[in-house]
This record gives structure tokens, C-alpha cells and sequence, in this order.
């Protein structure tokens, strides 16, 4: 479990994005303006001959080049090495000679974000030297639209972001932009929309009210996703809801594109966070926050919001009628 | 990590966290067997406290018994017994108007 002291760990930021949705340029004008100060940058192209460390470099306190594999499948490995080689070279560095504390992953466009928390929370050294704290994902507003219609990654990363930076805002109408922005609320509605333009934080402007764009049905058979949010009634333990909500990761966990919440339980309160089967260790709240104490959001798919009430009641053994 | 037992291989499953002392530790895994039980019964399994650390030993009706480190293991290895995974979802568990006590 952490809390939200340092803990020693090192903080890793991902930062993901379709194939030219403004990665670089974006991570490039943030460290220009100073804000990861001295983080280590990793930077993962599929693709064999990089440029991406080029535009960086510049800006970059220190930097490793992960080439030719993404890291969420065919690079895993790489990724993993050299996660394990910075966490090797801080252990053996006096805290005087430590530098910054935060890591910041430059994912290829074709990589899950989900698939590389995954990866890094099921390695066994990983785990105990680096905390994710945020992903952060670019989507493209000018070709947001044809992308979610045709690519399932385009979808899978926007649900896996914490954060969301709507790029190229500059080259859309303010109707498309809100439509654009609109679908990716639908899509993920947990995460914070923000919008940049050639890197610059963009102000989103007062949007006129628009319809999020109908995305079809993928060849894959994803159903839509669908937010749900209990409020867990005040019977329900942290003992009963951990195992109901640890079988339902363990099976419905691809389903499950995000669930999140507060939870009180004898420690105090914790934040719960998980992408798909990949649950964050929790975090311990503060105990004088009481904003959304005991409310939980499910964000997924195949299923009836109903389900999980009537389930989580059948876990505690009454009548769902009372949820 | 115990010696004899070989547990906890892998600390900080997140279902450890949210008992900070030994006692609601205890109580946390004595509940926890509690509700285990309440679904794995109508498989013929069964959940119980290892008693000698964390997790939980999963017998099936034969008696066979799997030490397992956490609930996820659990959840696994139920679902290697039994073909298929335990679905909270399932029409017996959403369906129910009531459940056994």
C-alpha cells in the first residue's frame, strides 16, 4: 500500500497517443517550460530508426531510446531491462547524488497504456521500485474521428488515460471539437479533458453542447462502454467488497475497462484504481477528505449496470432491492 | 518471507491493503473466508485461513488443499478446478432475488 509521502519510489508518467498524435511535440514544449524538472525520459519507437530522441534531447535531462518493438508487446522485455537499469543505477546512488524522482514513458503510437502498467505491476523488482502515477494520453482532434471509427487501439488507449490532452485543437472547428470531445467523455468519463495546440496548454473554450459521434461495433465484437457508479451501501465491509470486486476483476477483468473509487476500510480510506485486470496498489487518503466516501465508477462493457448492483448484493447476502 | 511455507511470494496484492495491525489483518482474512465460502460451498470448495499467515488454503470436497497467497489466487485456482471462472455476473449470482444466508 503507499501513501501519498515519499516512499522512495520512483514516479513513472506514461504518455500515450495514436501514431502522430503529438507525443513529442507535446512532451518536448512541457519540458521546455520546466515542468518535469530533470525527469529521466524513455522513449519506445516500434519502429527500427528513431527520431523522435533527436527532437527531445534538447530538453531532456537524461534520456533512454527503446527502438524497434513497442513496448507493450514485442519490446516488453527491453522495457523492462531498462526500467530495472534505472532503478539499479538510483539504488546505487547516495541521496545526495539522486536526481529527480520521476520517469516519463514516451509510448510508440501503436502501444497500450494498460498493457505496460500490467507489465510493470507483474514484475516482481518493478513493483517495488516504481509507482505510476499518471497516463497521460494525446488524441488527435483533427483525425480522432476516423481513428476511433476504425482502430480498437485508438479506443483502448483513450480508456486507459487518467488524463487527456486533445492535440491539434487548432486546426478544428469548435463544433468538431466538441463532438470529438464529447466521444472521448463517452469513452472514458473518468479522465480529465484538456486541450494543446503545437504543444501550448489551449484553454477549451466554451463549447457549444454537442453529440458524441456513434461509433460503430469494431470486427472484435466490443460492445460499447458504459459507466456505472455504485454507492456502496454503508453494510457492505471492505472484506465483503474486495473479494466480490477481486472475482469480478478475475473475470470480467477485459471487460472492465476502468473502476474506480474511494473506499473506506479499517486502515482509512483508500483510493481504489484499476485498468482492466490491473489493479494500482491502493492509496491511502487523507481521513478528512469525505467527498465521494463508498461511491465506486465502473466503466465497461457487457453487462447491464443492474448486474453489478444485484451481484454485489447477492456477496453480502441480502435482497438487491436495498442497493 | 516464512520460510517454511514460502509465503507472501509476491507482498502488496492490493486486497492487503486497508489493515494496518495484526488485528484487522486477522479479522480482514477471517471475513474474507467467510464470504469465500458463502460461493465456493455450491462448488464444493471451500476457503479457510492457512493459519500461519496470509491467504488462504482451498480444499475442494476430496479434500485436496491448495495453499494460495491471495485472492487472486484463489479466484484462479477455483476456476482450474472447476473449468471455468467464477463470474459475479452470472445469472446466478445477478438473478437472485435473495440470497442463502
Amino acid at each position: 500500500m503507499t501513501t501519498q509521502t515519499d516512499d522512495g519510489r520512483l514516479r513513472l508518467t506514461i504518455l500515450g497517443g495514436y501514431l502522430g498524435s503529438g507525443k513529442t511535440t507535446w512532451l518536448r514544449h512541457q519540458l521546455f517550460e520546466g515542468h518535469f524538472p530533470a525527469a529521466h525520459i524513455l522513449v519506445n519507437e516500434a519502429a527500427l530508426t528513431p527520431v523522435d530522441d533527436t527532437l527531445l534531447a534538447a530538453q531532456a535531462a537524461s534520456m533512454t531510446l527503446l527502438v524497434g518493438g513497442c513496448a507493450c508487446c514485442t519490446g516488453k522485455e527491453d522495457l523492462i531491462a531498462a526500467l530495472r537499469a534505472l532503478c539499479d543505477t538510483r539504488s546505487r546512488q547516495s541521496a545526495k547524488a539522486r536526481g529527480s524522482n520521476h520517469i516519463i514513458l514516451e509510448t510508440s503510437g501503436l502501444a497500450d497504456p494498460a498493457a505496460i502498467l500490467t507489465a510493470i505491476q507483474s514484475d516482481g523488482v518493478l513493483v517495488h521500485h516504481i509507482r505510476a502515477v499518471q497516463t497521460i494520453v494525446l488524441v488527435d482532434a483533427l483525425h480522432a474521428v476516423k481513428q476511433l471509427h476504425s482502430e480498437h487501439l485508438s479506443r483502448a488507449q483513450i480508456e486507459a488515460a487518467d488524463r487527456i490532452i486533445l492535440t491539434k485543437v487548432d486546426t478544428v472547428t469548435d463544433p468538431t471539437l466538441a463532438a470529438v470531445k464529447s466521444t472521448v467523455k463517452q469513452l472514458n468519463p473518468g479522465a480529465k479533458i484538456e486541450a494543446a495546440a503545437k504543444g501550448l496548454a489551449v484553454c477549451l473554450p466554451n463549447l457549444p453542447e454537442a453529440k458524441a459521434y456513434a461509433l460503430p461495433l469494431l470486427s472484435d465484437g466490443t460492445a460499447p462502454i458504459l459507466p456505472t457508479r455504485i454507492e456502496i451501501p454503508p453494510d457492505v465491509d471492505w472484506a465483503t467488497f474486495s473479494v466480490w470486486l477481486s472475482a469480478l476483476l478475475y473475470a470480467r477483468g477485459d471487460d472492465l475497462v476502468r473502476v474506480k473509487g474511494v473506499f473506506d476500510t479499517p486502515a482509512g480510506p483508500l483510493l481504489l484504481q484499476a485498468v482492466r485486470k490491473s489493479v494500482q496498489p491502493p492509496e491511502r487518503l487523507p481521513t478528512a477528505d469525505h467527498d465521494h466516501r463508498n461511491q465506486i465508477v465502473f466503466i465497461g462493457r457487457g453487462y447491464e449496470s443492474e448486474d453489478l448492483r444485484n451481484s454485489l448484493a447477492y456477496f453480502r447476502g441480502k435482497s438487491s432491492a436495498t442497493i | 518471507m516464512c520460510n517454511a511455507c514460502g509465503f507472501p511470494t509476491r507482498p502488496g496484492h492490493w486486497t492487503d491493503a486497508g489493515a494496518d495491525n495484526a488485528g484487522d489483518r486477522l479479522r480482514l482474512q477471517m471475513r474474507r473466508a467467510q464470504i469465500l465460502n458463502r460461493l465456493l460451498n455450491s462448488y464444493g470448495l471451500s476457503a479457510r485461513p492457512p493459519g500461519h499467515g496470509p491467504g488462504f488454503a482451498l480444499s475442494s470436497f476430496t479434500g485436496r488443499t491448495a495453499l494460495l497467497p491471495d485472492l487472486e489466487a484463489v479466484w484462479e485456482e477455483a476456476a482450474r478446478q472447476i473449468g471455468a471462472p467464477i463470474d459475479p455476473l452470472a445469472p446466478r449470482f445477478t438473478a437472485a432475488p435473495a440470497a442463502p444466508q
